[in-house]
């Protein structure tokens, strides 16, 4: 009688090392080719031409003529209800010979790129008015002044375009950014109409 | 009539006790010091636990046949204990039955807590008491254990109970109530998870709690204190002057019943194992904006619910070793997860968590995936830790360059180790974190070839803790850059030739 208990207790505790042999196994097998296959499986929807990190990321607004003829500038806003802000492909300044040469963020009242803003609650950000002016762009012969377009807190400005002027010449839409403001819902509610969209825009600009 | 149903309740516990067996333990005990604690207005289970008795014998007194030694015609039980306020003499007002209730044995008190444990329908084998006394009565003990002390410190027989102290309330009442208990709900009481806990509550508000909380309520052994628990004058003093008043150890103002209520509830049970996540469209924990969810479910609530509903808790609590955004998937070994379930009605097993496991992954949707999912007790949460933090992370983020791939960049890519980067706080957490510099670390990195096409390739990258991959990846408009190394020169090409291109990426956790 013992014996048969110990038969089938053995028994069970092999069964037992068989499972869990069993689980090793299965995993293994995952690793080895279920998971390629897995971290492939969007290859088959993959579009040819993918829309870029901004794009996706992004609702894209431009300022045209902003309190100056040709002034364009665009309005990346983030579904975070953050702003960047940069000079749109048809602002006048790229029309000059040479491109832009020098940028200086020491405008209206005070140094823009001097504000440390620091902390969750983006304690010492300054409050700017949409015409509140960021920074001045010069090319060889002429400067123009780039300005908020949106009201809101100034969290940020390039401080690589300080060093990099040309980073506007070469990439004005990402690393040429000019600056990020953090607006209120009611005060970004209050600008929205008067931008256009990327269609609207192409079509008014004739970009492509 | 009342010799027999003191006998059938006495009969009921061993060791029994009869009403002559509690004469004569009476008998027992220094006559002065009782006769006094008799005059003062303190009941008989008083009196026993002041003289540091224990056992069951509290469970077995019938209060209808105690008497009083010196003058056998006055019972203190008719009147209420001047100590306890009626909590051992089974007198409250029941806040649950919204009466008052006053009976004369402990099985009585049990009889409504088993009813109680049984309309809850809770799963047990076994049950823990908790007692919990106001502040006021735990004074009352403590003002009348140092009135003791000093009246009777020189005495014998206190020097020799000096070294047991005197039984607590709250274990007075244990020792009422924990044998009826065992034999009402039918099993042991030891410390477990299924917990019955006694709450009296007085409407009186307490006067010096400090001190008295302090004790805990038991008046084991103390230092002769010079003050007393309300902050006046030395109670030593003033028994020494011969001025002391007993009537204000005990003000008739206080003289009322407690309230008192009793529940019943199991301490949380955890569960610990990994989750597999393979929709991009599902959320780690539960997401809601505005009235509106984002994405179409969460990780911890199609493992939650399904635990909750098993175990039959009441709510749960998910805990993951590190998080991933709703639209990566988390694939390879799993993330480590704990899921504590509060106040189960049934008692998970181990059998229990894997029929739990099979039910989740046996979902049609088949979103998410639970691997060697158990029960865990402290040690699931060294695991946890081990899981976050220090650790590398592994990711593979499928990416699009503009600029058709050449074989040298496999190769650069490969070539580089723990690459230094600094990364500024992403734009798109910006506005709820810091704006900082954080350095990250890329430990190593391969490009693989994605069949049929040439500007698509899958990144495998292993990270420091923390990195933003996405942001590493697209460059955050420039704001996430390599730090200035020896391997700038490279890394910038590359990485120029990538962000300076569009570049777009679907990102999956492993690790």
């Amino acid at each position: 009688m013992s014996d048969r208990i110990t038969e089938e207790s053995n028994s069970s505790e092999t069964k037992e090392l068989e499972q869990k042999q069993d689980k090793q196994k299965k995993e293994e097998e995952y690793e080895d080719e279920e998971l390629p296959k897995l971290l492939l499986s969007d290859v088959q929807t993959l579009p040819s031409t993918p829309p870029s990190a901004v794009e996706s990321n992004f609702a894209i607004y431009f300022a045209l003529d902003f309190m100056k003829p040709r002034h364009d500038q665009y309005v990346y806003r983030h579904a975070n209800g953050l702003c960047v802000i940069g000079l749109a492909p048809s602002h006048v300044a790229f029309k000059d010979e040479g491109g832009i040469t020098s940028t200086d963020f020491n405008v209206g009242k005070s140094d823009r790129s001097g504000v440390k803003v620091t902390g969750k609650r983006k304690k010492n950000a300054q409050h700017f008015e949409s015409n509140t002016a960021l920074c001045k762009v010069s090319t060889k012969n002429d400067s123009y002044i780039v300005r908020c377009c949106v009201k809101g807190s100034l969290l940020e400005v390039n401080q690589q375009l300080i060093k990099q002027p040309e980073l506007l010449n070469a990439s004005a839409d990402r690393e040429g950014y000019i600056a990020i403001i953090m607006p209120k819902p009611v005060d970004w509610l209050k600008i929205k109409p008067s931008l256009v969209n990327l269609e609207e825009y192409k079509k008014l600009r004739e970009v492509s | 009539m009342e010799q027999k149903a003191e006998e059938e309740v006495s009969n009921a516990f061993p060791p029994s006790f009869s009403s002559s067996d509690l004469k004569q333990l009476l008998h027992s005990l220094p006559s002065n010091a009782l006769n006094h604690f008799f005059s003062l207005g303190v009941c008989v289970r008083c009196i026993l636990r002041l003289f540091g008795i224990k056992g069951p014998i509290y469970a077995s007194i019938d209060n209808g046949s105690v008497e009083n030694p010196v003058d056998s015609t006055a019972s203190n039980e008719t009147k209420l204990c001047n100590v306890c306020l009626g909590i051992l003499q089974f007198r409250f007002y029941d806040d649950r039955e919204k009466r008052m209730f006053q009976k004369d044995a402990a099985y009585d008190v049990a009889l409504l807590i088993a009813d109680m444990v049984r309309q809850e329908g809770y799963q047990f084998d076994s049950f823990s008491l908790e007692v919990s006394i106001p502040p006021l009565i735990l004074q009352k003990e403590a003002s009348l254990w140092s009135y003791i002390q000093t009246k009777y410190g020189s005495e014998p027989w206190f020097q020799e109970k000096i070294h047991t102290g005197c039984v607590s309330i709250k274990d007075a009442l244990k020792f009422s109530l924990i044998n009826p208990l065992e034999k009402l709900l039918d099993c042991k009481s030891s410390w477990c998870p299924f917990r019955i806990r006694l709450t009296y509550t007085h409407t009186k508000a307490s006067e010096g709690v400090a001190k008295c909380s302090d004790n805990g309520g038991s008046c084991k052994r103390r230092k002769t204190d010079e003050s007393d628990s309300t902050g006046e004058r030395p109670l030593s003093s003033s028994v020494e002057n011969g001025s002391f008043d007993c009537s204000k150890l005990f003000p008739k103002s206080e003289n009322e019943p407690c309230h008192f209520t009793y529940n019943c509830f199991r301490t949380p049970f955890y569960f610990g194992g990994r989750y597999l996540k393979y929709s991009r469209n599902v959320s780690q924990t539960c997401w809601i904006i505005d009235d509106e969810r984002m994405g179409e479910a969460s990780v911890e609530e199609i493992i939650g619910i399904k635990v909750l509903q098993a175990c039959r808790g009441d709510n749960y609590k998910f805990h993951a070793a590190g998080r991933e955004d709703i639209d990566v998937r988390m694939l390879g070994p799993g993330r480590p997860f704990i899921l504590e379930v509060q106040n189960t009605r049934l008692v998970p097993t181990e059998q229990f968590a894997n029929n739990i496991e099979k039910m989740i992954n046996e979902e049609e949707n088949k979103l998410v995936r639970v691997k060697n999912l158990k029960l865990v007790g402290s040690d699931g949460w060294n695991l946890m830790r081990e899981g976050e933090g220090e650790k590398q992370k592994q990711y593979a983020a499928l990416v699009w360059t503009s600029r058709p791939l050449k074989d040298e960049d496999f190769q650069q890519v490969s070539s580089l180790k723990d690459l230094k980067v600094v990364q500024r706080t992403p734009i798109r957490v910006l506005h709820r974190r810091s704006p900082l510099e954080r350095e990250k670390i890329i430990h190593w990195m391969k490009m693989e070839t994605v069949a049929g096409s040439s500007q698509y390739f899958l990144l495998h990258l292993c990270t420091q803790a923390g990195t933003y991959i996405k942001e590493f990846v697209h460059g955050d408009l420039g704001r996430t850059h390599p730090r200035y190394d020896k391997n700038l020169r490279l890394m910038q090409c590359l990485m120029a030739k990538m962000s300076g291109t569009h570049t777009n990426l679907l990102v999956t956790a492993l690790f």
